[in-house]
């Protein structure tokens, strides 16, 4: 078992009223599955999403990953766990502007402390695996929003992460893009790599192998 | 790793082009000013460090007591030196006589000199460590001997070898030069001394000195004694011993309590200020002055550097999310953008290298200095690398708390706003700038206008067209009378006179009268001028009671006139036909009679009231200048031209020297004038500062306000509701740092004028225009961006969202 979410709850307190984000779920995720969250606005999905990735906090509960109490742990400690086995791509790409693609590629293995030769190896595989060593130099603002999101999960895959989250990753694209993003996520996941993904659209859910549904924060 | 920060920070330099030069500018000139003041404080402080032994090395100081008042001056009398050689010998390594540093006539050939030195005791080259270069050490032993600085050598001899030559002294003696030493730096208290004449010559040609030590004269206090103390003694524990050896060997001067001290040589130039006979510091002052001037210029700076990079955190704060959401640690994230201060800082440290550089030569002319840029000193190059880490500490550490606090979640999702965080501190930032730079303006302005106020103090007497034209040399004696005749008849002048003191200087004092109605046990202390006959006539001095001297009265060689203030000190309500009665003569009946008042005229301090003065006849035809009224109907070059020729006829041997009265005046300014243009230039520094840190922060808050700005123009907003709504937030700040500012540059201000008896009162309007300036200059650093982002079309910002 990858994570384990036990009766979570997380809240605002608005008026002297709490409002809930997050109402009593739980949730098992198996290595090599690919999830799709599921639900409309405003209902916690990017929430649960920013939970399961320890970037949020939740009031209640508890969540396991990998044999760790993550409600336990020390933010520095959370730090350390995500930034080994978790990688995150976003709607609006999240590259950073003033680093080129190969940077931006180069940017997590700094954070791990890998050498420079291995960092160089690292980059210029993943570049080549997808296919953009011609746009090594570039920098995101020439790249179209299809490439853009390319370098992202490029990014989220480089330190090989147990568990991928993406926040609705073909939000900002167009349709044959999304397609091409999917099915990249699918390859990967038929490698092995465990995908929990936010969307709004069946047709990207359909490439997933099980569906989380959200309303008001709690699973229906 | 760090050379990835290093490159983001580059390419964010690179790319904000505009940003850049305002935050590498800002901090450059605040460094440069810091780096300047520094270099400033550290040649103060170095003053004498030319010495080895500067920890042993003192003058000996004396404290006297007048009707409660304690003075305390250099100059002691000629039989302390038996005194404490024969009782107290074994306390000093060296010990010597000197004379005051006076400018001499040097003539050798065709070549004639005035020059400043010195006469001074055998030890003297050792005491004063003199590194000789040519000759031998001990250049002092003969009486006809003469040691020479290189410069002066050289100005004297050219390229010829000077041992052995013979120098006319004073048109009046022959001297051997024995030795050439190296110059004495600048920055350094006997660096005028450009020779060194054996004492014995000192006292062989002045004859009052030679009365001074054979009479054992205990009350003429008009020499100076340098000490080097033994091996195993202490400044304190010397001058424990010989406190009271003048007192107790001499009766008639323990009335005033003389008090014998060390002065030790690590405090002369800083600490030589006395008051009471206590020791109250001095130029030191100056140096916490410059220095608190400085860490506030450097403040100022590091504060727009901390304002634009918190108000740019809405574009960097992206970055922080996703470095965290990457693996980034929020102590990797400090250190990454304390990196980036590091190399803005780094930038602005080398274009401040290059300001100092380029402004080093005319920051020496304006403070007087000759400091040269430290390129070799191992150890300014380890205080700039201290320098750069603590103005990069100074300036990025609330930034780079501030930026790496930012929550991934929140950034990343783009509902962060940015001023609602920010806008606190940055106000309070904000505020602490604009007070430093009000209180700036304060202080400049009425330092400027406390120097002004003295300058238009009535002197007395009219010092413009007056030249005086020393008379040192014997050559003169007797030659008065001749010499106003014949510039009188050159018609380059319309009166002449000749005094014991220079116009603007008093160098003598006296006592020992009695007068009618002097109270019993009263210690008179009067400045003592001795004048010919023409002195009132050729300064245009205003008698205002009884008449100036004549010389159709033979009695006036006995006469004296006083000066105002001496009327009211005598406290007589008549004085004129009154006597002086001279306590020292032996004839009963002698005395001055007093002839006439005349207004007082400063000669002095221009920020202390007039002492009271006594102008006696010259019986003895003893002067020190003359005193040259030109004639107003030709061109003072044209004059000068004639007076030169006149003096060259009588005088061939004797360089012809003038010096212009008012200008001599105005010397008395220099030092407050000094301060009052260094601290407007640093003034002028840290509002320009102030204004660019200003100009960055509303170019962001306007860029920040687009989208409100857009709404409120569609809305119905005019240009001037813009621009008043965004310049009126600054506005606000610079009225409460105004009110911050004034208390504070008042109780600053006020003390330092207590220093001064005779000084400007402080207005109210001050404080005001210098709120308004402040203002004003907010407005217009404000407007620029102010009107700009509300002319901007409005459709334009709010189809960007």
């Amino acid at each position: 078992m990858l994570l384990k979410l036990k009766n979570v709850f997380k809240w605002v307190q608005s008026g002297g009223q709490p409002i809930f984000l997050l109402k009593d779920i739980n949730i098992e995720v198996e290595q090599g599955e690919f999830i799709s969250v599921m639900g409309p606005s405003g209902s916690g999905k990017s929430t649960l999403l920013n939970v399961i990735g320890m970037l949020d906090q939740f009031d209640e509960g508890e969540y396991h990953f990998l044999n760790e109490s993550v409600h336990t742990l020390k933010e520095k400690h959370r730090a350390q766990l995500y930034k080994q086995y978790i990688g995150f791509v976003f709607q609006s790409y999240h590259l950073l502007d003033d680093l080129t693609v190969q940077e931006n590629l180069e940017m997590p293995l700094l954070y791990k402390k890998f050498k420079s030769i291995e960092r160089k190896a690292m980059v210029a595989d993943m570049l080549d695996r997808f296919n953009i060593v011609g746009k090594k130099d570039l920098f995101p603002v020439q790249l179209s929003g299809g490439q853009q999101q390319l370098v992202g999960v490029a990014r989220a895959l480089i330190s090989n992460p147990k568990l991928i989250l993406a926040d609705e990753p073909t939000g900002n694209l167009n349709s044959k893009q999304s397609e091409e993003i999917m099915e990249l996520f699918k390859q990967l996941n038929n490698e092995g790599v465990t995908i929990i993904q936010v969307t709004h659209s069946e047709k990207n859910a359909s490439y997933g192998s099980r569906i989380i549904n959200l309303l008001d924060g709690r699973r229906v | 790793m760090f050379k990835n920060y290093l490159k983001i920070a580059w390419r964010n330099l690179t790319k904000n082009k505009a940003y850049s030069i305002i935050n590498i500018g800002g901090l450059a000139l605040g460094m440069a000013v810091s780096l300047t003041i520094g270099l400033w404080i550290q040649d103060e402080l170095s003053h004498n460090d030319y010495f080895i032994s500067k920890d042993r090395i003192a003058q000996v100081y004396q404290s006297q007591t007048l009707n409660g008042q304690t003075d305390t001056y250099p100059a002691i009398p000629i039989p302390l030196e038996k005194a404490i050689r024969e009782g107290y010998g074994d306390n000093f390594k060296r010990l010597i006589m000197a004379s005051w540093p006076n400018d001499l006539y040097l003539k050798y050939g065709e070549t004639n000199l005035s020059r400043p030195g010195n006469y001074m005791q055998r030890e003297a080259p050792e005491l004063l460590e003199l590194q000789i270069l040519n000759g031998e050490k001990d250049g002092l032993r003969e009486i006809n001997s003469i040691m020479l600085s290189e410069s002066t050598a050289r100005a004297l001899f050219g390229k010829e070898d000077p041992i052995g030559k013979i120098v006319k002294v004073s048109n009046q003696y022959d001297l051997m030069v024995t030795s050439v030493y190296k110059d004495i730096p600048f920055n350094n208290t006997f660096h005028d001394t450009e020779y060194i004449i054996p004492w014995n010559q000192y006292l062989a040609s002045n004859e009052w000195a030679m009365r001074a030590a054979t009479e054992e004269q205990w009350d003429n206090n008009s020499f100076q004694m340098f000490v080097q103390l033994a091996e195993n003694t202490t400044m304190k524990g010397v001058t424990a011993k010989i406190k009271n050896v003048k007192k107790n060997l001499h009766e008639d001067t323990a009335e005033f309590n003389p008090q014998l001290f060390l002065f030790p040589m690590a405090d002369w130039h800083l600490k030589g200020q006395f008051e009471n006979g206590k020791q109250v510091g001095g130029r030191i002052k100056y140096v916490w002055l410059f220095g608190i001037i400085g860490a506030f210029v450097l403040l100022l700076a590091c504060i727009n550097f901390m304002n634009l990079s918190t108000a740019r955190s809405e574009k960097r704060s992206k970055e922080v999310g996703i470095r965290k959401t990457l693996g980034s640690l929020k102590g990797q994230l400090i250190y990454q953008f304390l990196s980036e201060s590091f190399l803005v800082v780094v930038f602005a440290f080398i274009v401040a290298l290059g300001i100092v550089l380029l402004s080093l030569n005319g920051f020496n002319e304006l403070a007087r200095k000759e400091i040269q840029f430290p390129w070799d000193s191992i150890n300014f190059w380890i205080m700039s690398i201290l320098f750069i880490i603590f103005t990069s500490l100074l300036a990025g550490s609330y930034p780079a708390l501030y930026l790496s606090s930012f929550k991934p979640v929140q950034v990343l999702k783009g509902t962060f706003n940015v001023s609602r965080y920010a806008g606190l501190p940055r106000k309070i930032l904000v505020v602490t700038q604009f007070t430093v730079s009000v209180a700036f303006i304060i202080g400049t302005v009425i330092v400027m206008q406390q120097i002004n106020f003295a300058k238009n103090r009535p002197v007395g007497y009219n010092k413009e067209g007056l030249i005086q034209i020393p008379t040192f040399s014997q050559d003169f004696e007797g030659k008065y009378d001749l010499m106003r005749s014949e510039f009188l008849a050159s018609n380059a002048i319309v009166e002449m006179s000749s005094s014991s003191s220079p116009t603007t200087q008093i160098w003598s004092n006296r006592s020992g009268f009695s007068w009618e109605g002097k109270p019993e046990g009263f210690q008179e202390d009067f400045t003592w001028t001795v004048v010919s006959p023409e002195y009132a006539k050729s300064l245009n001095l205003k008698i205002v009671e009884g008449r100036d001297f004549s010389r159709e009265f033979a009695s006036d060689s006995l006469g004296v006139l006083i000066n105002e203030s001496a009327k009211k000190y005598l406290g007589m309500q008549d004085p004129v036909g009154k006597f002086l009665k001279d306590d020292f003569d032996e004839d009963p009946n002698s005395g001055l009679k007093i002839i006439g008042v005349v207004e007082d005229m400063i000669a002095q301090s221009p920020y202390e009231p007039v002492k009271q003065g006594l102008y006696a006849y010259d019986r003895f035809n003893y002067s020190s200048y003359y005193n040259l009224r030109l004639n107003p109907e030709k061109s003072a070059s044209e004059n000068i031209s004639i007076i030169e020729r006149v003096f060259k006829e009588h005088f061939p041997d004797i360089p012809f020297e003038y010096e212009f009265v008012d200008e001599q005046y105005g010397e008395k300014f220099a030092s407050e004038e000094r301060i009052g243009t260094l601290s407007g230039i640093f003034t002028a520094l840290a509002i320009l500062i102030s204004c660019l840190g200003l100009f960055g922060l509303t170019s962001f808050v306007a860029e920040q306000r687009t989208k409100e700005i857009g709404v409120r123009k569609v809305l119905g907003a005019s240009v001037f509701n813009v621009w008043n709504m965004l310049s009126k937030d600054f506005l606000k700040l610079v009225v409460i740092s105004s009110f911050i500012a004034i208390p504070i540059a008042y109780y600053v201000m006020n003390g330092w004028l207590q220093e001064y008896p005779y000084r400007v009162i402080l207005k109210w309007w001050i404080f005001a225009l210098a709120m308004v300036g402040a203002m004003g200059v907010t407005i217009l650093t404000v407007s620029f961006q102010a009107i700009k982002a509300a002319k901007a079309n409005p459709v334009k910002s709010l189809r960007s969202e």
